[in-house]
């Protein structure tokens, strides 16, 4: 296994070193082939008025929200969850939540938001979701990201669907929008220019180098003719190798020193898509996933799975906010969903079931955070939906429309929520 | 020029008439391939089975070869899926033997954890690669693969217990009955760690397994079932838990003490109370003999086999023969696989392990290690046993037909000798092919059973002109072939 990896990656770099040796030729042709050009057209849609990148996180399994942003003011939360619960922020217990709020608080493991919360760049939005009642996690998560829960037909991303709605922010960028994964997500479906890369340091051609660009040139012939999903998955490949060559992601030093708490996986790729978007090649969306939230059994809400989940999740935004939103960066937007909550009863083996509604974060610039937008239904018996989950009483759309209608600069919210009219509900202050 | 060539071509030794007819039905196939989603493709439905044995190896196999298509041929087109539905006469000691220094592969528990866990899941997912590869049993290993995804676990959470779940579920049962198949992943250990139905325990059920036994198993997510049905199923397997000690440790254990002995309702059915381990056994029962899980086994064999669309009349005829045969595995493949079925069959595009395990079968390559393989299905999102959710790696093509790069990646290597452990014997593949055309024929021939349609062909063959051709640039030209568009359907 070693000798394959290291000479896997020797290839990569030997490839990468090649290109940029070659961008005296392959570089320029390519540049003067297509109409991008790193940072000019860009560089002064910083800040005000500018259109964000948006970079949508999901948490894939069923996030138990009750924990990620914890109701502490409802006393049926801890008879409820009589071990699991995270305790008051008005106790003495060393794992007490900080409170956000005078309901809400953020757990210890949570606490490295606390700094973009307190800058009023972070915003919570509790009781949330999709309305549609299933606790399938893949009918949900397919509901959520095709946009249309309920709609079995939909084959077509909410992202996908924005991408393919709204013009390039740099007209023949090679790639606008990218799901860091091996396969490409639901949401991202139907989006133009738009690739899965599980690796973004990591993209090129292997095989022999004497003969790579008549390689290239062939396989450009092989799939000029073919029709899609090919033909342009092919196309934007080839262009998007050239632009990630232009990147230096090994050498990326984050900004505000900023440090991502590892060198793979969500902060990886988090770190990898800081230094992306940073290089302003006009990518608009990325999608990137996080797993393992399905907590059934010996949930660790304070030392264990999801405690170490939630650490990672909240030192990498933490870091990226520092980095990216907070330094001179590109204007952005983060959100973090997930396809439902779990159940507000604990079982029998210290974890959680399938729920209903759940927590959504915004971070960005422009988010009027410092707050938990919610209409809080309560978590008593009767408050509960089908008498055991908490209802979701904002829509996601809601938070997505605004993102998409005000930050990504589309008005097109028909074609991106087809047959939803969203309230709009005041996630940004410009 | 490229036309002048078509007709050298035409007349070129072992590409016959037909083959050509069929490369550009195959062309127009792929043509349309992309509308697949939308609409149903009607490709040109010719039901004499003669002309469809290429396309019968092409869906039973993990990517058809010469040695294949003339086995098809002298067997016919009912024969040969006949040969390969009575998988155990099949004589597979030459991959028995290529797999026999995989040791832990037929160990009993107590033994695998001697060992360390990678090594073990190692061991496995190399058996995969080879089993794929290299058994003449392919349409056995199809269903390992199908039933693998459909009864997914992942190796990381279930370890050990993945190995007997290989041996002892998917592929005891993969051609067996669908009934016997789902009592054998519902008393898996693995199965149970994974989905904590190895913690459900009376007064604290643990809805995981429940739900996706329903949902993913059996009735599909819209088969009618209810959240109660799910609460109360989990409340009928309460106690399917796994030994945990002793000399019986790992296997299945019934835990009468930690079993709901309550009255219990699932899908409009009393079970009375006091049933003990027999709950479950209704459960399974009732499961496995409803509609909602025929049409749903229906369904994804025909994907499977015929197409990310297919006619609903298809699959209700599937589900009939599940119906009438109690879920016979090979009654239901028979009935996807008639001759008309596959004639209306939209072109699929190979998954990565599909593609990767196809271009080793065109090649002829030998492995003596899966190390590079490994490697490459991973960054390829595609390594057996590893997608970490119960529903399995996904049969759709927005999943897969994005990632192009790994495919080129792997014919850029594969063909090169660029990775250790897998050697392409160049010499061999082009013995008696000298010109660049003879090479772009000869690899038409074998990786294509001479349908790639000419363009591509001749732009490989473009590839390694002027004559001589030098063997950096026929072993690429191999390479190209496999990262070709028409190499990436089947």
């Amino acid at each position: 296994m070693t000798s394959e990896a290291s000479s896997g990656c020797s290839e990569y770099q030997e490839l990468s070193r090649r290109h940029f040796l070659q961008a005296g030729t392959g570089l320029a042709a390519f540049l003067a082939a297509h109409a991008w050009v790193p940072r000019v057209a860009y560089a002064k849609s910083h800040r005000g008025g500018a259109r964000d990148v948006i970079v949508s996180i999901y948490l894939r399994g069923a996030a138990d929200g009750l924990t990620l942003c914890v109701p502490y003011a409802d006393n049926a939360y801890y008879s409820s969850r009589p071990t699991i619960a995270i305790p008051r922020p008005d106790t003495a217990d060393p794992n007490r939540c900080t409170a956000l709020d005078a309901r809400f608080g953020l757990c210890p493991a949570m606490a490295s938001l606390l700094p973009a919360y307190q800058d009023g760049k972070l915003l919570f939005v509790h009781a949330t979701g999709s309305m549609d009642p299933s606790r399938s996690h893949f009918e949900a998560q397919r509901f959520m990201e095709t946009g249309k829960p309920g709609d079995q037909s939909i084959g077509t991303g909410w992202l996908g669907r924005h991408l393919s709605t709204v013009g390039a922010m740099i007209p023949g960028a090679p790639l606008r929008g990218v799901g860091i994964a091996a396969g490409l997500q639901k949401a991202l479906v139907g989006g133009p220019d738009t690739l899965p890369i599980s690796n973004l340091d990591a993209f090129g051609i292997t095989g022999p180098g004497t003969t790579l660009n008549a390689r290239r040139a062939a396989l450009t012939d092989l799939y000029n003719p073919t029709p899609d999903p090919l033909h342009s998955a092919a196309l934007s490949t080839l262009t998007t190798i050239d632009m990630l060559n232009t990147i230096n992601f090994t050498g990326y030093t984050p900004a505000n020193g900023a440090v991502y708490p590892g060198n793979s996986g969500f902060p990886y790729a988090m770190k990898t898509t800081a230094a992306l978007i940073r290089a302003e090649v006009g990518v608009e969306a990325v999608a990137i996933d996080v797993g393992s939230w399905d907590t059934h059994d010996n949930q660790g809400t304070i030392t264990g799975s999801m405690a170490n989940l939630m650490s990672t999740l909240s030192q990498t935004l933490a870091a990226f906010y520092r980095d990216v939103v907070a330094g001179n960066g590109p204007n952005v937007t983060v959100v973090v969903m997930s396809e439902f909550g779990r159940r507000l009863l604990e079982n029998g083996n210290l974890g959680t079931d399938h729920g209903h509604g759940n927590v959504m974060m915004v971070l960005g610039q422009c988010v009027g955070g410092g707050r938990v937008m919610t209409q809080w239904p309560g978590l008593e018996p009767q408050n509960l939906f089908e008498g055991r989950d908490l209802q979701v009483t904002i829509d996601y759309r809601d938070i997505l429309s605004e993102i998409v209608q005000d930050r990504l600069g589309n008005n097109n919210l028909a074609s991106v929520f087809p047959e939803y009219t969203p309230t709009m509900r005041g996630v940004f202050t410009c | 020029m490229a036309y002048e060539r078509y007709g050298s071509v035409l007349e070129a030794p072992g590409v016959s008439r037909r083959a050509l007819l069929g490369a550009g039905a195959l062309a127009a196939a792929f043509a349309t391939a992309a509308k697949a989603q939308q609409a149903t493709v009607h490709v040109v439905a010719d039901t004499d089975p003669t002309s469809l044995l290429e396309k019968l190896v092409d869906r039973v196999t993990f990517g058809a070869t010469q040695a294949e298509l003339t086995l098809a041929r002298s067997l016919g087109y009912e024969g040969y899926l006949e040969y390969h539905l009575d998988h155990l006469a099949i004589d597979d000691s030459a991959c028995d033997a290529a797999t026999a220094h995989l040791t832990t592969i037929g160990q009993p528990y107590l033994q695998l954890i001697t060992q360390t866990s990678g090594f073990v899941r190692n061991e496995l997912i190399e058996h995969c690669i080879l089993r794929a590869a290299f058994s003449k049993r392919q349409l056995f290993e199809r269903m390992v693969e199908f039933w693998t995804d459909h009864f997914n676990i992942d190796i990381e959470t279930a370890q050990y217990y993945k190995t007997i779940d290989d041996r002892t579920v998917v592929r005891a049962f993969a051609l067996s009955t669908f009934p016997q198949l789902l009592t054998a992943s519902a008393h898996s250990p693995a199965m149970l760690y994974y989905l904590n139905n190895d913690v459900s325990t009376a007064g604290n059920p643990n809805e995981n397994y429940a739900r996706e036994l329903m949902e993913l198993h059996t009735l599909d997510v819209s088969g009618g079932y209810t959240q109660t049905d799910v609460q109360e199923v989990a409340r009928c397997l309460t106690g399917w838990q796994i030994q945990l000690s002793g000399s019986t440790r790992g296997n299945f254990r019934y835990n009468n003490n930690q079993h709901d002995q309550g009255i219990k309702h699932v899908l409009g059915t009393t079970i009375p109370a006091n049933g003990g381990q027999s709950d479950g056994d209704t459960v399974l029962s009732l499961l496995s003999t409803h509609p909602s899980t025929a049409r749903f086994i229906a369904f994804k064999l025909c994907r499977h086999f015929l197409g990310y669309t297919v006619a609903p009349s298809v699959v209700n005829r599937v589900a009939a023969v599940y119906t009438a045969t109690g879920g016979d595995i090979k009654a239901l493949i028979r009935e996807t696989l008639r001759p008309q079925h596959l004639a209306a069959a939209s072109p699929k595009l190979k998954r990565p392990f599909h593609h990767f395990i196809s271009a080793i079968r065109a090649l002829g390559t030998t492995i003596t290690s899966t190390t590079a393989t490994r490697n490459r299905l991973n960054e390829a999102g595609h390594l057996p046993y590893a997608w970490q959710t119960p529903d399995g790696y996904p049969d759709k093509l927005d999943h897969w037909s994005k990632n192009v790069l790994v495919r080129w990646n792997w014919g850029a290597s594969v063909a090169t000798n660029g990775l250790s452990g897998i050697t392409f014997d160049d010499a061999t593949f082009f013995s008696g092919a000298t010109t660049a055309d003879e090479r772009a024929d000869r690899i038409n021939e074998r990786l294509f059973l001479g349908r790639m349609p000419l363009p591509e062909r001749n732009r490989v063959r473009d590839y390694m002109l002027p004559n001589p051709v030098t063997q950096t640039r026929w072993r690429d030209a191999v390479g190209l072939a496999i990262g070709s568009p028409s190499f990436q359907w089947y």
